[in-house]
Formats: structure tokens, C-alpha cells, sequence
């Protein structure tokens, strides 16, 4: 009897909305992050030792490398980032030949790294890498470098990925952090090649496609001549295959790497199909002299701020994480420092109650009060508290157990009020330090009391205070 | 309740208000209303048609206040002033919203003064009565009063309800019903571009020197729209026109235009996004007309070159190339959704002779100023589209005035004026009855 397989009708996922990296939220919350997630997050280049664990031949002439620091710690990138590695070509004891190579791996599995190296025969440094790396091979290693990665956020996430050649390295990186990801997601990978054996990562590629439907894989021949079994797109880049493979490309963040001719043709075809300026990111594989100096001004910032980061270490590591902010901003566009955080949607920015500007109502409070000295005023009344008013310039005793309003106003603070339960907050102050126990009745909302406000006529000291009114 | 009541709640008595000898004569003037042609001049001068407008249009039907974006959080209220009258929409605990009259039950004092903000219970500023944002009297200080029932004073409250993150408040006892069809028919084409995660870039206030019903009608024209260089880069300027009634010089356009909808609806048909007309100005009571049309160059914003003028989409659209889903509703406001930027107009009476007009520009709460959208450029077309329109008002306003006025014909192209004042006639007459 044959068992014919039928097909099976699978329903999407349910999904959170767009895409976040694992590590945002860490980054995000304002106690220290858990130790073992904050390892994750120094996203300042570093240099270290790794030690080759695994080789992985792949097609098209390209190898995959697999590395460990040797320092046992996880190596923390963001997908699309690469590394610059020192390889000793001439023997050890000579000047090793630096060579910057895209992370191919996931960040989101950091413990091993992957750099994927296509075989130059007419190269200096691949035909060497092939032939001599091994597992064990121990290399120097900066990095991650590299403002070419996909953001810590994006509630959109529709992206559309472009690769030609050994370009789809950091692409891979791409799609294999997108799919170890929950979340919505829209990923169109367009994928040029040579020669039709030439798709490294074709298989994994395919299979993911296959179980992942945020992700769609298009392979294009290029200009050869191609077999008669090829399924695939033929032909270079052109603005109608753009609009075939991604009709709504306008409306995605474009990612491309390949080679500098290929790079620039998408420019202009990205353009044409309505992609906006800054909604391209690229990564050039080869370039021209102008190319080279920026990758080399990378590189030597990268060098510098290692170098600033080693010192720290060495100085606290306490220092040393409270460095981060102040240096990973180097490595951001604009939107990471300022934005990319709080895209998500969560209350990320936390309000200090002590801080003088506080109040939310425009007023002046805090530049005025900051500077009257307390010491100097006059202090009425009796009781183990004290509250310093200091708008009025008076001190006032009083009992833990005594609503704040009534001493207030007879030691003459102008503070209206009215209902005196805490239902109308006409008595609403902000207070500058020390804490409050108030039982208030719908006359303050939360966000006020977190904005440092509280409502006198229902509230005890806690602590001595300082209050503007 | 023995207390004194406004005129407006002893329903359908008109008489209550309006004396029978005036109402007698505003009864004839709209009987003799001449299809097809502008209004008799008293409509757009006379005080008592402006106060028979504030009780049987604005008295009685959906209006359009605000959007979720102007209180997303509880707390967060705007006041909306129209004829004699003041509103207090309040995002309550619930998440939904809360309309209140913004009229002390003490003495009449208003209880809210800003036009927009936050607040937990709502204090009167004159002897501090307090309500709390359901509108209960939950505080007012009273000496010696012995029998003092805060029951029976609460703040009035009126209709509210929000459709695809628009807010629409009616102060009529029994609202209209037929404006839930009339959500249904909206809210498709609204919803994906998700108001709810929108924030005010800039919101403009403009008192026009017109009565509200030129305001409303100079808007359902572009017959005047050669006085709109600006818009006239994104807008075509054959809107409102059918094949047959185009004019030489706008032939190119046309054509422009004919191919740029269709690549639109094809997109439309990809993305399952409605974009058909629904025109029912005139044949329902929450009158509609909603469509999406494209855009002329780029077909994305209201900018010169019709790029984005926004760079974060807004909602889940895949695309920046959705042209604008325009929506006019019965009887003050209209609207245009583009992918990056939405804009909405509300049309706030003020007396005869004058209207306010608010125009809220929303963008992607996520976007950010200076990075994402430069807020002069992002404004820009309309603002100076709402100086042009705000003079063409006052001409008309200027002309009704004078002894030499006579009703003109609207023609072909300003069919949808027609249209607008066909429905506001009915509904006057369907008052007056």
C-alpha cells in the first residue's frame, strides 16, 4: 500500500511585533543588567585571542572557519558586523598580514564566531588561510568593527537583503540572527552568483526559506551562461528584478554587500524603484582608494578604542561597564545613541524624582531652587523632621505622623488647597528629595507621582525633605 | 428634576429657543433653498440661522474632536468649543473616553481653561469644586450647608466614541445611529495606518473670518485649486473631475493622474488595502465620502516632488507609495492618510461670521524630529494651503455680506458642494419638523 503525503495546512505563528535583539532590553534597563547577560553587550571592538574549533568547506570556492576566544568569553556583535584578523602568512616572527572578514554566524549563538573566507588563487592571504588554519590554529583577532548591521530594534523590520558573491557573508549573518529571533519580520534576500555551484550557504538558505516564511530567497545567475535546470532569476541586478522579488522595496531598509561595481549599480537601481538615501546600508568587498582609507579609518578608531577599553578593564571592571555607553556610541548611527531603544515602544527613560526639573508643567522650579542653601534658613515648628521649603525659604518640623499641608501653611507656605483628602490636587508640589507616604484619592495621577509630585494634604514624611513650593 | 434646563434638552422644541416668527422665516428660506445653487446670504450672516446651525447640526450629530493621538494616556483631555458650547474629552482609566460639559454646576464657570492636558479629577478654578473625570461631584467644600446633595450635581455628559483613533463626540440625547454603518465603512481604510502609535508633530489653529458652512464648502472643490501652487506639486489638480469635463490645459495631468491610480490600486490589491470611492455625502446622516487616490511624482506625501515626508511608516504598511486615503465626513471635518503622515481637520464654529480650524499633522510615534521628518518641510504645503483657503473663505464671507449678493450655481466639478449642502438642508429640515 502507498502512503501518499498529503499536504498539511500549517498556520503562521503568533508573533510579537517586530524585531528585537536579545540584548536590547538588557542594555535598556537602568539597574545593572545580569551579569551573565551583560556579557553580551560590549559592543566595542576588543582585540583577543580566538582559537580555531571547526572548518566547514563550503561552495564556491569559500571556506567557514569557526572560532572560540580563547579568553572562554562569548564574542558580542550585531549581525553584519566583521572582524580583522592577523594572520601570520610569513611565519611567526614576522609582520602578520591584517585582514578584515564578515562575521557569517548569528550573534545570537556567541560562544563560537564564523568568518567565511573565499579562496583568491591570486590572493596573498586566502590560498594561506585555506591551507593553514586548522582547528587549533590560535589567531589575534580585533573586533567588532563596523557600522554595517541591522538595528538592536525595529518594530518594522521589513528588510531587503542584497549579496553578490562572497557579499553574502554578513547577509548570512543577517538571516540566520533574524531567524533565531521571534517577532514579525519581512526579509527578501537577493542572492547574485557566478556560476550556479557557486551559492555558498545554499542549503541552509533553502531551509530556512522553507520553515521560516518571514524569510523569501532569491538566487540570480548573473550574466553566464546558465544550465538548462536552473530554476533560479538570471541576469544582473536590474530595477525590473527588483520590483519583482520586492514590489514594496521602497518601504524597506536595504542591506547589500558584494563587490564595489555591483554596489554601485544597486545605488542607482535602489534609487530609481523609490528606495530612500538613507534607508541603504552598504558593505563594500572590494573598493576603490577613497573605499579603502575609510575602512582603514575604521579599523584605526576600532584600535583606539580597544586600546581605551583594555585600559579600563585593567583599571575596574566596574569602570569598564559604565565605559560602554560613552564608546559604543562611536560605533552607532545616530539613531542607536538617541532612539533606537525607546522604538520599541517600552518606557525605557526612567525620570529621577531627585532631579530638580522634575516637574512637568514648564515651570521654573528647579534651575531657581538648586541654589538658596537650607542651612541658612529659619526652621519653625517641633518634630524629628525636617522639610526645607525652598521657594519660601523656611524650614518646618514635624511629625512623621502628621499630614505635610497644615504645618506647611501655618509656617506660611503658600500652598492652595481645598478638599484636603487628596481628591482635587490643588495642593500638587514636587519635592526635590526625601520620601512621602501619601494616600491620595484619584487627585494625582502616576506619572505625576513618578515625575516626583506629591499632594501635601494626605501625605506623612517619611525622611527629611526638600520641596519645591 | 425641578432645576432650570438649557433650552436644548426640552428635545425637538425649537420654539424654546427661537422665537416662532424667526423660525417661521428660517423654515421659508430653506424651503425656497434653489438646488444647485450657493446659499441665500442670511445663512452665512444672520445669528439665528448660526444658532438653528448649533442645534440642529451641531446640536444633534457626530462630530469630530480630536484624534487618540492628542490623549493617548489616562488623564489626557482636550477641550472642544463650538457655538456656545465647551466639551471636556477625557481618556479615562478604561482606555476609553470620557465627554463632559465643560460648564461648573455651581455657576456656570468653565472648568477646564486649556485647550488641551492632563489631569486626575477635574477642579473648577473658581471655588474648587471638583468632579471626578466621570463627571461625579466628589468635593465641593460647603459650610454650613446642610442638605447639600453633591448627587444631583454632576458635570453634564455627552456621546463619545473613537473609530480607527478618531474621536467624535455628539451632545444630542439619542445620537444618530446610522454612523455605526458609516465607522464600518472607514475604519478598513484607517486602520492600517494605526493612529494609535501616532504622535502630534504639529498641530495648527486657524480662526478663518467665514462662516463654518464656507469653510466646509471652499474644502469639497478643487475648482479653486490654481490658487494652490504648493499643493498642486502632490495633489492633482483635476480632482473632482470626470473624463469629458477636462479642461485642454490639464490633459497631460489627467492622463498623469489616470496612470498613477492605476499603478496605486494595483498596489492597493497587493496589500489588501481598500481604495475604492464610497460617496455618500448626502444620502445618509453621517455623511462620507473615502477613497484612496494617488499622488502625483513619487506618489508618497504632500511634499513638492511627492517624496515621504516622514521617513517611519506608519502602522504595518509595507510601502511608501500608498497616495492618500482621503475621508470627508458630515458635518466639520475631512482627513488625508498618507503612509508617513496623517492629517486631520476638524471645522470649529464659532459664531456666524467666524470658524476655527484645526489642523493636526501625526507622524509615527517612534519618528523623530530633525531625523526622520523636518517639521517645516513636513508642514509645509498645507500650512500654506490653509492661508490660501482661509482668504478664499473670507472673500465669500466679504461677498455674502453684501446687498449685491445673490446665490451662484455650483457647477459640474463642485458637485460634492452641492452635496454638502443638500445634506445640511435636510438634516435643518428634519429638525424642523
Amino acid at each position: 500500500m502507498t502512503e501518499l503525503l498529503t499536504e498539511t495546512i500549517v498556520q503562521e505563528p503568533h508573533r510579537i511585533r517586530g524585531l528585537e535583539m536579545p540584548w536590547n532590553r538588557v542594555m535598556g534597563s537602568t539597574e545593572g543588567p545580569a551579569s551573565a547577560a551583560r556579557a553580551l553587550g560590549p559592543w566595542h571592538p576588543q582585540e583577543f585571542m580566538a582559537e580555531c574549533v571547526e572548518i566547514v568547506p563550503e561552495v564556491g570556492g569559500m571556506m567557514t572557519f569557526v572560532f572560540r576566544r580563547c579568553d572562554g568569553a562569548p564574542l558580542a556583535f550585531r549581525a553584519g558586523q566583521y572582524v580583522n584578523v592577523a594572520f601570520p602568512v610569513n611565519g611567526e616572527d614576522q609582520d602578520p598580514a591584517d585582514r578584515s572578514y564578515s562575521l557569517s554566524s548569528a550573534p545570537t549563538k556567541p560562544w563560537t564566531f564564523d568568518i567565511t573566507v573565499k579562496r583568491d588563487p591570486t590572493g596573498l592571504v586566502s590560498p594561506w588561510v585555506h591551507q593553514n588554519i586548522k582547528p587549533g590554529t590560535v589567531l589575534e583577532m580585533l573586533g567588532p568593527v563596523g557600522a554595517f548591521h541591522l538595528p538592536d530594534a525595529d518594530r518594522r523590520a521589513r528588510y531587503l537583503l542584497l549579496a553578490a558573491g562572497a557579499g553574502i557573508t554578513p547577509i548570512m549573518s543577517m538571516v540566520r540572527t533574524i531567524h533565531s529571533l521571534p517577532g514579525q519580520a519581512d526579509v527578501v534576500v537577493l542572492y547574485h552568483g557566478a556560476a550556479d555551484e557557486g551559492f555558498a550557504f545554499n542549503k541552509e538558505l533553502a531551509y530556512i526559506a522553507s520553515v521560516d516564511s518571514r524569510i523569501r530567497v532569491f538566487y540570480s545567475l548573473g550574466d553566464r551562461a546558465k544550465p538548462a535546470d536552473w530554476e533560479g532569476l538570471s541576469g544582473r541586478l536590474t530595477a525590473a528584478m527588483l520590483n519583482e522579488v520586492a514590489p514594496d522595496a521602497n518601504g524597506r531598509q536595504v542591506y547589500a554587500c558584494g563587490p564595489e561595481g555591483y554596489l554601485n549599480t544597486a545605488t542607482e537601481l535602489l534609487g530609481n524603484v523609490g528606495v530612500d538615501d538613507t534607508s541603504i546600508h552598504m558593505e563594500f568587498f572590494t573598493g576603490d582608494r577613497q573605499t579603502i582609507l575609510e575602512y582603514q579609518a575604521e579599523l584605526a578608531l576600532a584600535v583606539d578604542i580597544a586600546e581605551e577599553i583594555a585600559e579600563e578593564i585593567a583599571d575596574s571592571a566596574e569602570d569598564y561597564y559604565e565605559g560602554q555607553p560613552a564608546a559604543f556610541g562611536l560605533y552607532e548611527p545616530g539613531y542607536d545613541a538617541e532612539g533606537t531603544l525607546q522604538a520599541t515602544g517600552m518606557p525605557l527613560e526612567t525620570v529621577d524624582p531627585d532631579a530638580p526639573e522634575a516637574s512637568d508643567d514648564g515651570s521654573d522650579a528647579g534651575a531657581e531652587v538648586s541654589t538658596p542653601d537650607a542651612s541658612s534658613f529659619e526652621t519653625v515648628g517641633t518634630g524629628s523632621l525636617t522639610l526645607s521649603f525652598m521657594r519660601t525659604g523656611i524650614n518646618v518640623r514635624v511629625d512623621p505622623t502628621e499630614h505635610i499641608l497644615g504645618p506647611a501653611q501655618r509656617a506660611g507656605v503658600r500652598i492652595g488647597a481645598n478638599c484636603k483628602e487628596g481628591m482635587c490636587g490643588s495642593c500638587k508640589v514636587v519635592k526635590l528629595s526625601g520620601e512621602v507616604e501619601m494616600n491620595h484619592q484619584g487627585g494625582i495621577r502616576a506619572r505625576e507621582i513618578d515625575a516626583g509630585k506629591f499632594l501635601p494634604c494626605c501625605s506623612t514624611a517619611r525622611t527629611d525633605m526638600v520641596i519645591d513650593a | 428634576m425641578s432645576a432650570p434646563v438649557l433650552p436644548l434638552n426640552s428635545r425637538g422644541k425649537l420654539a424654546s429657543s427661537l422665537p416662532a416668527e424667526q423660525l417661521a422665516e428660517i423654515s421659508a428660506l430653506f424651503e425656497f433653498r434653489r438646488k444647485g445653487y450657493s446659499l441665500d446670504a442670511p445663512f452665512y450672516t444672520d445669528a439665528t440661522i448660526f444658532k438653528m446651525d448649533m442645534e440642529a447640526i451641531f446640536g444633534q450629530h457626530w462630530i469630530f474632536a480630536g484624534s487618540v493621538a492628542e490623549l493617548p494616556e489616562p488623564g489626557d483631555y482636550i477641550t472642544v468649543d463650538y457655538g456656545p458650547y465647551s466639551l471636556i474629552v477625557l481618556r479615562n482609566d478604561d482606555g476609553g473616553v470620557n465627554v463632559l460639559h465643560n460648564v461648573c454646576r455651581h455657576r456656570g464657570a468653565r472648568v477646564l481653561t486649556e485647550a488641551a492636558g492632563a489631569t486626575g479629577n477635574l477642579v473648577c478654578g473658581y471655588h474648587s469644586w471638583t468632579y471626578s473625570p466621570e463627571g461625579n461631584l466628589i468635593h465641593a467644600s460647603a459650610p454650613g450647608e446642610a442638605k447639600f446633595d453633591k448627587n444631583c450635581f454632576a458635570l453634564k455628559r455627552a456621546h463619545g466614541r473613537e473609530v480607527a483613533g478618531l474621536i467624535f463626540v455628539c451632545i444630542a440625547d439619542e445620537p444618530p445611529t446610522d454612523f455605526d454603518e458609516t465607522s464600518r465603512i472607514f475604519e478598513p481604510y484607517l486602520a492600517p495606518h494605526d493612529l494609535s502609535k501616532t504622535k502630534i508633530a504639529y498641530q495648527q489653529n486657524i480662526i478663518e473670518e467665514g462662516n463654518w458652512k464656507l469653510v466646509m464648502e471652499n474644502n469639497r472643490e478643487c475648482y479653486h485649486c490654481d490658487g494652490h501652487p504648493e499643493l498642486a506639486c502632490s495633489l492633482f489638480p483635476t480632482w473632482g473631475l470626470t473624463e469629458g469635463l477636462i479642461p485642454a490645459h490639464l490633459e497631460e495631468v489627467w492622463d498623469r493622474n489616470k496612470e498613477a491610480q492605476s499603478s496605486l490600486e494595483e498596489r492597493c490589491r497587493r496589500y489588501g488595502l481598500p481604495y475604492e470611492v464610497v460617496e455618500e455625502l448626502d444620502t445618509r446622516i453621517a455623511g462620507i465620502r473615502i477613497s484612496r487616490e494617488s499622488l502625483d511624482g513619487e506618489g508618497e506625501s504632500f511634499s513638492a516632488d511627492g517624496r515621504r515626508l516622514s521617513k517611519k511608516l506608519l502602522g504595518d504598511l509595507p510601502d511608501f507609495r500608498l497616495g492618500r486615503c482621503s475621508m470627508h465626513l458630515q458635518p466639520n471635518s475631512w482627513f488625508h492618510f498618507q503612509s508617513d503622515h496623517v492629517i486631520t481637520f476638524g471645522v470649529f464654529p464659532i459664531n456666524e461670521h467666524q470658524s476655527l480650524v484645526r489642523t493636526t499633522w501625526l507622524v509615527a510615534d517612534d519618528a523623530v524630529e530633525g531625523v526622520d521628518y523636518d517639521l517645516e518641510k513636513l508642514t509645509y504645503t498645507w500650512k500654506q494651503t490653509n492661508l490660501q483657503d482661509k482668504a478664499f473663505v473670507e472673500l465669500c464671507q466679504t461677498g455674502a455680506g453684501s446687498p449685491a449678493y445673490e446665490p451662484g450655481p455650483y457647477m459640474k466639478s463642485e458637485y460634492q458642494v452641492e452635496a454638502f449642502i443638500n445634506w445640511y438642508v435636510q438634516r435643518v429640515q428634519e429638525h424642523l419638523a
